[in-house]
């Protein structure tokens, strides 16, 4: 009897061990091979789960990627045949007209009057009026969305930081719908990237009928879109599958039949599907196989607009010269060379690479060669060789010195540098502390936090040295200098400084060209040269990515990817 | 036996609502807002909590979220999913199902392999097989899942491709293997280790020397008489470890892409998602509850002279 219950109680446990391994799930679409003749789908791992794809609320690169390729904006981007870089094997993309079939400028560079096209209708057939720009963008500034872009158009279009400030109601917005397919923007003043802006994701059209009281508006189920493609299925944490929009007027020419957002955080996860061939195209993977990948080709790099910097508190570290000998003694090229190995390169000034003057030069490098940190202090001390680490060392070693012999700074000072738990900022912290403890004998403690303590302890001002990054939110310098204009909620170094100030006031009231282009210049040097020095960049970033089997892939420096065109390599 | 457990169950109610008043207290006494980023400004920090009610007294958010428990409503996230609901992330799309099915398939395999190979050690205690399988446990409980994951990752998947790197929702066996096998490795060796000692002990006792000078073999020994005993130990261990075998598969489910409800264990306090915070707070206090409460029934089941209610006698 007891050996039939046994029995019984092994052949139970057993069962339900397989009762709960048979339970099947949905199998997540697509399979990954494209065998001939089988639907091309492009398996692709960027991030991991959105926060949101609502675009009124996004604020992450992944979900603006989602969202460019679900909604279409006034302006949009277009590839155009030539690589983005020697190192990459993406497209570059240019702004044209996407919603917008023309667009006219008043006379003053104030009034932008674009007419939509005729062809333009929303994946449930309704044609896309000026009324649907109207509302998504008066929602944006709306402080009830609370957006994390709601300031995006602030001292850009009329009213927008008087309504973001709660002092005016939305529907003083600038923007008007003249007709059915006219939409008017009026600017405060002229704006030499307004047309950029108007490609951003945050200001696609939204349909209010679609949005307004339903929370859930951006399931597959109720999404509504304008764009190439249109999400079909979304497994949280699994994946995001896109499909075309059948009502886009270019679907004829869409690549992929499907796109699948493969959505994880494990880098090794990341990788290992990358490479026994499930995903085609991702974008993290641990740093040390970096090496590795790019032997095989599998690894590529695309410039990226964005600045790895850290922020000298001007409160705690108040004489200028101990900055600046902080900013010149840091070994970048060894940091991007022994630490990050992602093919960075070492940061000359605060704006980022890859931003533009109205010339088309590369804004960091428009000066000089040397760029904004070594710019000025060239011209004060023109026997310092600024052009090599050695040289600028003993600069540094000089300015420090002086601010110690002047009694401006106590050698016994501990600075306290502090970062957000991550492994690389860790060897950042230590590679600068380092320098900065061989060079000019300063002493450094590193202290990690937890992101959200971090960045409060960000606001509150409650460090000696603390990092960050800033990518670019347009291509124009004003993105990176305005930050440190006296004021600013992100100037957490605590800079102050007219001149500085003055020259981007009038930088950001003034049209695009020469003079505007020698008042950021000028800006920039006045923040690395005396009494400056609040922040010091350690370098430009980049964008390394993995990706086979794909070709026509477009992308833009602020780390956009555009598979809508995508074919399957040769 | 009932009365014991309705009096058990009115006391893991007011447990519950003590342990949401304190975590409600913890989670605010702790710096950061989930709408902190690099781009965020105080204003817009400021927008954010009066548009979820974060502006609100203290007091007055705890009521509502006592209110809102009451009724079902777990209120509504904050950053993980922004205004997705809780109850829907935490349970839509068979999350909640998909980790207990991990958790539970992992945890039989633990005790189904783990007694047995206690139970050889402590029979051959001091041969070959008792060392092989100390050094075996040993190594078992000090390796990381993460570094096990990863391991039989590359192996089976990137390598021999026998198995799929994505475990995704579990649609298959295949699927199941290396996800399990990395989850319960830890508690199998564990519950191994924790067998043979307990049954090492309870061979010494009086009753199995009685037993012994009575002339029951060794293998009914250990079977009918030692093993019963030295599972109480073993099962004061389980109870627990079920409820944190589902949240401590993080790393598991991160590793081989499977959807479940770890992440949002680990993440919802890293991103400050206060009703995902109190939402699982209060899932994993309900089950260590509820297991403890099967622990305790379990002692009746496996030793008849245990009481519950002290009046049994």
């Amino acid at each position: 009897m007891m050996n039939t219950k046994k029995v019984f109680a092994l052949l139970l446990a057993l069962s339900m061990v397989l009762a709960l391994c048979a339970c099947t799930s949905k199998k997540p679409g697509d399979t990954d091979e494209d065998k001939p003749g089988e639907p091309f789908v492009v398996n692709a791992c960027i991030a991991s789960e959105p926060e949101t794809i609502d675009p009124g609320l996004i604020s992450s690169v992944d979900g603006s990627t989602y969202t460019q390729h679900q909604f279409e904006n006034l302006m949009k981007y277009k590839m155009i045949d030539e690589k983005v870089d020697e190192d990459s094997n993406m497209l570059k993309t240019e702004i044209v007209p996407g919603q917008a079939a023309s667009y006219e400028v008043s006379d003053d560079l104030c009034v932008y009057t674009f007419t939509l096209r005729d062809d333009i209708f929303w994946s449930d057939g309704q044609a896309v009026t000026a009324n649907d720009f109207v509302y998504s963008w008066r929602r944006l500034v709306d402080p009830a969305t609370a957006s994390d872009y709601g300031y995006f158009l602030d001292n850009i279009v009329v009213n927008a930081a008087a309504i973001q400030a709660g002092e005016k109601d939305k529907s003083e917005l600038g923007v008007e719908a003249v007709d059915e397919k006219t939409f008017k923007v009026t600017l405060e003043a002229p704006c030499a990237y307004f047309l950029e802006m108007c490609a951003f994701a945050s200001l696609v059209p939204l349909r209010e009928d679609v949005v307004e009281g339903n929370d859930n508006w951006t399931d597959p189920a109720n999404i509504v879109v304008n764009g190439p493609y249109k999400v079909v299925e979304w497994v949280h944490d699994s994946y995001i599958r896109m499909e075309p929009n059948e009502k886009y007027y270019d679907v004829e020419n869409l690549g992929p039949d499907a796109i699948v957002w493969w959505l994880s955080d494990s880098e090794t996860a990341i990788l290992s599907a990358y490479q026994s061939g499930e995903y085609s195209f991702i974008e993290t993977f641990p740093s040390d196989m970096i090496e590795s990948l790019q032997a095989s080709g599998d690894c590529f790099i695309n410039p990226y607009v964005g600045t790895y910097y850290l922020y000298l508190n001007c409160s705690k570290i108040t004489d200028w010269r101990v900055r600046a000998a902080m900013v010149l003694s840091v070994d970048r090229e060894n940091i991007v060379k022994n630490v990050t190995q992602g093919g960075q390169s070492p940061a000359t000034g605060f704006v980022a690479s890859g931003i533009l003057d109205s010339t088309g030069a590369d804004f960091a490098y428009g000066v000089s060669e040397l760029g904004a940190i070594y710019n000025t202090l060239q011209e004060k001390y023109p026997d310092a060789d600024l052009s090599t680490y050695a040289g600028k060392c003993e600069l540094a070693k000089k300015l420090y010195d002086e601010a110690v012999a002047d009694g401006k700074w106590d050698p016994q000072t501990t600075v306290v540098y502090n970062f957000n738990t991550n492994d690389t900022h860790k060897a950042i912290a230590e590679a600068c502390g380092s320098d900065w403890q061989t060079v000019l004998g300063m002493s450094i403690s590193t202290e990690n936090q937890e992101w959200a303590t971090y960045t409060n302890g960000l606001g509150e001002h409650n460090f000696g040295v603390a990092r960050l990054g800033w990518i670019a939110d347009y291509n124009d310098p004003v993105t990176y200098l305005e930050l440190l204009v006296t004021g600013n909620s992100y100037n957490y170094g605590l800079y102050s400084n007219e001149e500085y100030d003055k020259a981007i006031t009038e930088a950001k009231a003034t049209l695009a060209g020469a003079e505007r282009d020698q008042l950021l210049y000028k800006a920039e040097e006045i923040l690395f040269g005396e009494e400056g020095f609040p922040v010091c960049p350690i370098y430009y970033y980049t964008n390394m990515y993995c990706m086979k089997g794909l070709s026509n892939v477009g992308y833009t420096t602020m780390g956009y990817f555009f598979f809508w065109y995508a074919e399957a390599a040769k | 036996m009932a009365v014991y457990v309705i009096k058990r169950i009115v006391v893991s109610i007011m447990t519950l609502l003590l342990i949401m008043c304190i975590t409600f207290l913890l989670m605010n006494a702790i710096p950061g807002s989930p709408f902190l980023t690099e781009k965020s400004t105080p204003e817009m920090i400021e927008r954010a909590n009066a548009k979820y009610g974060l502006d609100k007294p203290l007091y007055v958010q705890l009521f509502n979220y006592v209110k809102n428990y009451a009724r079902g409503d777990l209120g509504t996230s904050l950053k993980m999913q922004e205004g997705t609901s809780v109850s829907t992330i935490l349970f839509g799309q068979g999350k909640f199902e998909l980790s207990i099915k991990l958790g539970v398939i992992s945890l039989l395999l633990a005790v189904i392999v783990g007694i047995p190979l206690g139970c050889i050690a402590a029979y051959n205690r001091g041969k070959w097989i008792d060392g092989f399988l100390r050094v075996m446990t040993t190594v078992g409980v000090a390796v990381p899942t993460f570094v096990l994951a990863g391991l039989l990752l590359i192996g089976f998947a990137v390598n021999l491709h026998w198995l799929p790197t994505k475990s995704n929702s579990l649609p298959d066996f295949k699927s199941y293997v290396m996800p399990v096998i990395s989850l319960s490795f830890y508690y199998t060796c564990y519950v191994a280790k924790l067998t043979r000692t307990s049954m090492l002990d309870a061979i010494n006792q009086d009753y199995i020397r009685t037993a012994r000078a009575k002339g029951v073999k060794t293998r009914m020994l250990i079977l009918k008489h030692a093993l019963r005993n030295s599972l109480i130990p073993v099962i004061t261990y389980l109870g627990p470890v079920m409820a944190g075998i589902i949240t401590g598969s993080f790393v598991v489910e991160s590793t081989f892409s499977i959807p479940g409800l770890g992440k949002y264990f680990v993440q919802s306090v890293l991103n400050r998602d206060y009703p995902v915070i109190m939402a699982t707070t209060v899932i994993l206090s309900a089950l260590v509850i509820f297991m403890n409460l099967v622990v305790d029934i379990a002692y009746k089941i496996v030793d008849p002279r245990i009481t519950l209610t002290g009046k049994e006698d």
